[in-house]
């Protein structure tokens, strides 16, 4: 007997891979790191979940969540022999309840069908990340995934009520409920954004936003990156929260130009889409509002869409802009972290100062109104050197958004990738709580082992006394 | 450690008894976060219990708990760091709720808190995860607490999450605080997430709250009580005008905030929103006083000690529902009615994460759903 028998037992030959070239598929995500695979199932029920977490168990292999594979964290990527269960098949949407304005849906359904499906009925599910045609709600939870229109509406976490969750002792156990605040400590709002380290969620009860009564969008084109920076940090200044503010930079708007002929303005420094949402009575001002403040920030073009067809247009740049990057270079490295918004312009003029030091082609689109950037580095993994100067800028890049009072990520994970870069952000007492509290899920370390926590994180293992503060003379 | 070093301690920090403490209580007050850790450092291993005081008003929330040594907060209540134009403040936990608002008015901004908060420090408000009637628009408290400092109950000093608006660095220790009610130690400092206020407000009063709920776009509450119901709306001046024409219902300018309703029983019952209408249809029949929040789902209400039996009645209707039904204050002498009602599924989990933070028990014990 092996585990791969048991779990061929449960789920039968068809959904479980064990052949070394299936394998290959799943040691990685789409970010940078692969990992080593011990086999993969495909369940297609909770019942089939809690079979596989405990065929692991039994054969003492660690345990990987794996929705699409689209995480760019590495969080999907075993750092250990381990069993990834992929519940990409889990993709039934159970119930649209439109009264309360929620569903449960399956952790595989994919974040665009939900939208698709409930926007004819006057819905949608908000948070939108850019990947929203192939990711699942279930990896969107195990992020806390956000996107364009998470700035007004908040990210995943805002809008799940509950979870379904499968323990790492095989235990189905649900967490939130429909109505408000349940009672006793919010362990969903821990297990959203926990990749995949405290439970394998089997069930999501999502919020639906009803779809708003009316729409503006700007596409704004300045002189400079700091001109639309500076658009956004006013903007929030001045209270207005509008539903997006994204930044596009020159070698990305050419990028996207060139793929996908939105008619972008290729000779400005930067693009600022600004999307304002809300009663047809109040959008027209307040698009006004944001007009004013960037021409006195400098825009030397304004474009506005009324109409859907338009404003679709305006989108298309942005959304094609990571498949643009793909096409123009063999590799990216696309970063994640977040600045408060006043030092936007500063940062942003630090990063293009690091990336002319290491002679790096970096290109940004990014959600501004957050203050969370993602520089992305295009580079040639063929050329003798060119990953390692491209880790070592983004080192860099970490280093100046965490000096302005940033954090390491605001919506793609620690999960490998940041792991040990998690001690610049935290103190030793700070990371031994954390330790923990995953803990107290899963006391063996057998779900998602070595990911957000650096080694060593948990102090009280080797038996050293809580770590104190200084203790004030008395 | 020993007793004698917690004796220490205490006598340093110690103050008089606020009123509602009990006149026995040994209440300390420490003025830094670090006192506050060597404090509860040294009740964990002497196995002292401690409660944490804020304001006092949520007081009356959960299980009653006996307490060695009553924590109050009123000697930390810095501003630490506004950054206005980011829209994030800093605050220590026992700043009054009321003071910060004041503040914040002067930028027309908000922490988005409840609105009528009497003496509620920040710190009580977080802990006890209560929101206030803007919830509706803003989303409830627990989602603008960006970065906590917690003491845990053995005197760690841990932050968690950080002072921007958007964050997954590491696990979501500050939503997890939100209504952990001192379970996990005290919580100290928080950054919270600020909403700027447009210039104009007002109450529209509706016959129906239910109808009115369906047409108002983003109103800021819709609260229906026994004789009147409204939709609070906020927003430029044209779309007050059109959102009063929307409803059919006559506009006063600002923001009426009804009163918690008080009695010598109080609860709040939790529904999903659309159950909010036949709540209230229950609510009225059994003679109770009530602020229900249309499209919430949360019902505020008040009886006498005769109408308070119905209250084992609506429990078991708001739990066959999915939601709870919390018993927020009684008479002091009554130990029996449970004020959870059903504990959660997921006590097993809960007991582990509350000793993870909280390893000698010490803080709170008792006080959550299932006695945790
Ligand atoms: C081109 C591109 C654009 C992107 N844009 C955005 C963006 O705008 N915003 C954004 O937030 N992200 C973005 N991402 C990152 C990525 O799409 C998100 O992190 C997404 O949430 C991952 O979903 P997934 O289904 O691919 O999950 P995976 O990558 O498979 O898994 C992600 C994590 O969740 C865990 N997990 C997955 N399913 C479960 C489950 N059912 N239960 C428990 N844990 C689980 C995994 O273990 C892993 O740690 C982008 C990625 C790409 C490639």
């Amino acid at each position: 007997m092996s585990l791969v028998d048991d779990l061929v037992a449960a789920l039968g030959a068809d959904r479980v891979k064990a052949h070394p070239l299936e394998l290959r598929v799943y040691d990685k995500d789409a970010g940078v790191a692969r990992g080593p695979v011990a086999a993969v199932a495909l369940p297609e029920s909770t019942a089939e979940v809690v079979a596989c977490v405990k065929a692991a168990r039994t054969w003492g292999v660690p345990i990987v969540a794996r929705g699409a594979g689209t995480g760019l964290a590495g969080g999907a990527v075993p750092t250990e022999p381990a069993l990834i269960v992929a519940l990409t098949r889990m993709n039934t949407i159970h119930e649209v309840d439109l009264e309360n304005r929620t569903a449960w849906v399956g952790p595989g359904v994919i974040n665009l069908d939900l939208s698709a499906h409930t926007t004819p009925m006057g819905f949608h599910y908000a948070p939108d990340p850019s990947s929203q045609s192939v990711c699942t709600i279930g990896g969107n939870v195990g992020t806390n995934a956000g996107g364009p229109h998470c700035l007004a509406e908040g990210t995943t976490v805002a809008h799940i009520l509950a979870v379904e969750m499968v323990t790492v002792d095989g235990e189905i156990v649900e967490l939130g409920g429909p109505a408000p605040d349940p009672i006793g400590l919010d362990l969903r709002a821990v297990v959203v954004g926990s990749e995949g380290t405290m439970g394998l969620v089997t069930r999501v009860l999502v919020k639906l936003t009803p779809n708003a009564p009316d729409v503006r969008t700007l596409l704004l084109a300045y002189p400079t990156i700091e001109g639309a920076a500076e658009t956004v940090s006013q903007t929030i200044a001045a209270g207005i929260i509008p539903a997006a503010l994204e930044i596009m930079d020159r070698p990305m708007v050419q990028a996207v130009e060139n793929f996908v002929h939105a008619g972008y303005p290729t000779e400005s420094a930067a693009v600022l889409l600004a999307e304002v949402t809300g009663h047809p009575a109040a959008v027209t001002a307040e698009a006004g509002q944001i007009e004013r403040i960037a021409l006195q920030a400098g825009t030397t073009e304004v474009r506005s869409a009324v109409d859907a067809a338009e404003r679709d247009l305006l989108w298309l740049g942005r959304k094609s802009a990571f498949g643009a990057v793909a096409q123009s270079a063999p590799d990216y490295y696309l970063h994640d972290t977040v600045v408060p918004r006043t030092r936007l312009v500063e940062t942003m003029t630090r990063l293009y100062e690091i990336a002319d030091r290491f002679e790096i082609s970096m290109l940004n689109v990014f959600h501004a109104g957050d203050g969370n950037l993602h520089p992305l580095v295009a580079f040639d993994g063929r050329d003798e050197g060119a990953r390692e100067r491209v880790m070592e800028a983004a080192e860099e890049m970490v280093r100046v958004s965490l000096e302005v009072g940033g954090s390491l990520s605001g919506e793609h994970g620690i999960g490998l990738e940041k792991r040990d870069l998690m001690a610049d952000v935290f103190s030793p007492i700070d990371l031994d709580a954390q330790a923990r509290l995953r803990d107290a899920f899963d006391p063996d370390g057998a779900l998602n082992p070595g990911k957000i926590l650096p080694h060593g994180s948990r102090c009280y293992d080797f038996g050293m006394q809580p770590p104190l503060s200084q203790e004030p003379a008395l | 450690m020993t007793d004698r070093h917690l004796d220490q301690l205490i006598d340093r920090d110690r103050v008089d008894p606020s009123p509602g403490m009990r006149e026995s209580a040994t209440v300390v007050a420490p003025a830094t976060i670090e006192s506050a850790g060597a404090t509860l450092a040294a009740a964990s291993a002497a196995g002292a219990t401690v409660r944490f005081w804020g304001g006092g008003t949520h007081q009356g929330y959960g299980h009653v708990t006996k307490a060695d040594v009553v924590m109050s907060t009123e000697r930390l209540t810095k501003v630490v760091d506004w950054q206005a134009d980011d829209l994030t403040i800093v605050v220590e936990a026992g700043l009054p709720v009321a003071e910060l608002e004041v503040l914040l008015e002067d930028r027309n901004q908000s922490a988005v808190l409840p609105e009528l908060p009497g003496s509620a420090t920040v710190g009580g408000v977080v802990a006890a995860g209560v929101s206030g009637y803007r919830r509706l628009r803003y989303g409830p408290t627990r989602d603008r607490i960006l970065e906590s400092v917690l003491v845990t109950g053995d005197g760690r000093v841990t932050t968690a999450g950080g002072r921007v608006v958007k964050n997954v660095t590491g696990y979501d220790i500050p939503r997890l605080v939100t209504g952990s009610l001192g379970s996990l130690g005290l919580i100290a400092q928080v950054c919270l997430k600020l909403w700027p206020m447009p210039k104009r407000a007002a109450t529209i009063v509706v016959e129906d709250a239910a109808a009115a709920t369906r047409v108002a776009y983003r109103p800021l509450a819709v609260l229906e009580l026994p004789d009147r119901s409204a939709v609070f709306v906020a927003g430029s001046e044209d779309e007050i005008a059109a959102q009063t024409r929307d409803l059919g219902g006559t506009e006063q300018e600002g923001l009426a905030w009804p009163e918690l309703p008080s009695g010598e029983w109080t609860g709040t019952m939790r529904v999903p929103p659309a159950s909010t209408l036949e709540a209230v249809g229950r609510v009225r029949a059994a003679g109770l006083t009530f602020v229900a929040a249309h499209g919430v789902g949360e019902i505020h209400l008040a009886a006498g000690s005769s109408s308070a039996a119905s209250f084992g009645e609506l429990r078991s209707w708001a739990e066959a529902q999915g939601g709870s039904f919390v018993v927020t204050g009684r008479p002091a002498d009554d130990g029996l009615f449970d004020p959870w009602g059903s504990p959660p599924p997921s006590l097993t989990l809960q007991r582990r994460v509350k000793a993870a933070f909280d390893p000698a028990g010490i803080a709170n014990p008792g006080i959550l759903p299932g006695g945790i």
